[in-house]
């Protein structure tokens, strides 16, 4: 058996443990993956089995429209995104304007692409900022234990007592509209289930076998969590905050609709719907809230898409039976 | 037993203190809700005895305490706009909510743990595809969008209340909580389906399924009382988690529908500024979070005996 750090080069944090390369004993499910071979490099591996899934595929392709839309749309809509034109409200879709205008006769088409950075950059930095606690956190609290972990697991408690609207209300409404509230309040309150999660996964693969062989051979806390926990614990809470993304579409969008959060004049999806309430029921002028709904479904159902897909090519213990 | 309870408790009750003196302190950012607002000019007397009528003339400390004392006793303050008492209007709301959580739970439950159970045993048949492609549009989805829909579709129709509601007109309580508790089970059960199915699969492979197959135990045995009992925790938890965000208010499903629920109150109360009322509803959600959260852990450690408790 090789030890992992023999085949060390490879950065950890890409999910697949070395364990997975060996054969697994022949369970129901899985065939044999062969004699112990090298990877063929762990991250053309999880390409070469993420490209597998065309679902996946159509996911990630408009993931890329939808961050190259985010990085140069506003420059090429025909309108600005913030124009009102108080004599044009709420038309039909037309040459003139592709998608019709909101009732305040905006472009509803280049409102739309302007939600789309919006979007991304708060999904974005939101996720990252909340992976980076709750990973660590985690980590910590699961295989410390003792006194880190009733530290750590007692201050999710108070963060996830709170739903997450709940404390991005308080928090927003606290510091004030803007863009930035807004993100490190949707992190603020949403690191602690990946923590849980990170938690849960290092608590149950402490007591495994390959962690005891790890010791046995001396190798150090440092290195138990950073090359065994971590890697066969991170698929699980990656995919969660891939899926997370959606989450916070959604959360930025919920936010505005309950009017706060970004400025009232920001072209923002859940604006976009709440300001159309009143439509809701009235024929014909149906496009107003759905055309927003239908680009936060789009971009969610793409980031499940491209979670789900990660999640297959990611889990070690799937590896071969795919 | 006893004593991870009594400690758990202990923690509970200081989490209780540091997340209402958390809401309590953040509140306090939301501005002087007496203050003259815009073309509203208020006197200052009449500004200084409302701050005394509410106690807000005292410094932070000593509201915080008093507060902390009231709640003891249930009494939650009194409201700044209607000038009822919080704790009423909590009687009146919370009992909608817990109702609709319920409802929510019980659908999402059951539809999820059966679709992700026939997916894991039934591994890449049409079910399989199904509960797959099904729970990536469910997730995909959000909530909001789907209440939005089911409002401007479905409410109004069949025995569905229209929204928005007239709260004059009594309707039966199943009526009114089907659609909302519907909207919330949909990402809920595709959540579910998922991680019972991905939990069933990692369990199916285990080594002790295989021993209880090679015991001749029927498939059935192994399935449902081997292997479901095991792929359970993934699932305990996040229903624990999930049934406490539901009971401390749904707050956009309730809103979208105008459920009466504390969700919609503290919409309301937050366009309005009403701190008496945000305070209590997010100190009962935040209780409610607590209780539950004691809860999960004691099944957790019920479902996994390898975990412990001390």
């Amino acid at each position: 058996m090789t030890h992992p750090s023999r085949t060390g080069d490879v950065p950890a944090v890409t999910g697949i443990p070395v364990e997975a390369a060996l054969p697994t004993a022949g369970s129901q499910t899985a065939t044999t993956t062969g004699p112990p071979r090298h990877p063929p490099g762990q991250f053309k591996d999880i390409w070469r089995r993420y490209r597998r899934n065309k679902l996946a595929m159509v996911g990630l392709l408009i993931v890329a429209i939808l961050v190259v839309t985010a990085i140069i749309g506003p420059y090429v809509t025909p309108y600005d995104a913030f124009d009102q034109n108080l004599l044009d409200t709420t038309a039909p879709p037309s040459p003139q304007h592709l998608l019709g205008t909101d009732v305040l006769g905006r472009d509803m088409f280049s409102a739309l692409v302007y939600g789309v950075r919006l979007a991304m950059i708060v999904a974005l930095s939101t996720v990252a900022l909340s992976l980076v606690l709750g990973v660590t956190l985690g980590a910590i609290a699961g295989f410390h234990g003792k006194a880190s972990d009733t530290a750590i697991m007692r201050t999710t408690d108070i963060f996830l007592a709170f739903p997450l609207l709940v404390g991005a209300i308080v928090v927003v409404r606290a510091a004030g509209p803007g863009v930035w509230p807004v993100i490190v309040a949707l992190a603020l309150f949403s690191w602690a289930t990946s923590a849980r999660l990170m938690r849960g996964q290092a608590l149950a693969l402490r007591e495994s076998e390959y962690v005891e062989a790890a010791r046995s051979i001396g190798a150090g806390n440092r290195r138990i969590i950073v090359r065994h926990i971590l890697p066969n614990a991170i698929a699980p809470v990656f995919v969660y905050a891939f899926t997370s993304i959606g989450v916070v579409v959604v959360a930025l969008a919920s936010l505005s609709y309950l009017g706060i959060g970004v400025p009232p004049n920001v072209p923002e999806w859940g604006r976009l719907i709440s300001q159309s309430v009143q439509f809701l029921r009235v024929p014909g002028k149906t496009h107003l809230w759905l055309s927003p709904a239908v680009a936060i479904c789009v971009t969610t159902l793409a980031f499940a898409l491209v979670a789900d897909g990660l999640r297959d090519a990611l889990d070690p213990k799937l590896r071969g039976a795919g | 037993m006893g004593t991870f309870i009594l400690r758990r408790g202990v923690q509970a009750v200081l989490v209780l203190l540091v997340a209402t003196l958390v809401i309590f302190l953040a509140t306090f950012a939301l501005g002087d809700p007496f203050a003259s607002t815009g073309e509203k000019v208020v006197p200052p007397q009449v500004q200084a005895i409302n701050r005394a009528k509410f106690g807000l003339d005292k410094p932070l400390p000593i509201q915080y305490l008093t507060y902390l004392g009231n709640l003891v006793h249930l009494d939650f303050g009194i409201d700044f706009d209607q000038r009822r008492q919080v704790s009423s209007m909590l009687a009146e709301t919370l009992p909608n909510t817990i109702r609709l959580a319920l409802v929510a739970i019980l659908i999402d439950v059951l539809i999820g743990v059966v679709a992700g159970v026939i997916a894991a045993v039934k591994r890449y048949s049409f079910w399989d595809v199904l509960v797959t492609v099904l729970s990536t549009l469910a997730i995909g989805i959000p909530t909001f969008v789907i209440g939005i829909v089911l409002v401007g579709f479905v409410s109004g129709s069949w025995i569905f209340p229209v929204v928005p509601r007239s709260f004059t007109v009594q309707v039966p309580w199943y009526q009114e909580v089907l659609l909302p508790a519907f909207t919330l089970a949909i990402i809920d059960a595709a959540f579910i389906a998922r991680l019972m199915r991905g939990s069933m699969l990692e369990v199916l492979r285990s080594d002790y399924i295989r021993t209880a197959r090679a015991k001749g135990l029927s498939e059935r045995t192994v399935i449902g009382k081997h292997a479901m009992r095991n792929s359970m925790i993934p699932v305990v938890t996040y229903v624990g988690i999930s049934l406490g965000i539901l009971l401390g208010g749904a707050i956009i499903t309730e809103t979208i529908f105008q459920y009466n629920g504390i969700g919609y109150l503290l919409a309301r109360a937050i366009q309005n500024s009403n701190v008496p009322v945000i305070i209590a509803v997010v100190v009962v959600s935040v209780l409610i979070f607590v209780l539950l959260s004691l809860v999960v852990d004691i099944l957790y450690a019920f479902l996994d005996p390898r975990i412990r408790l001390d």
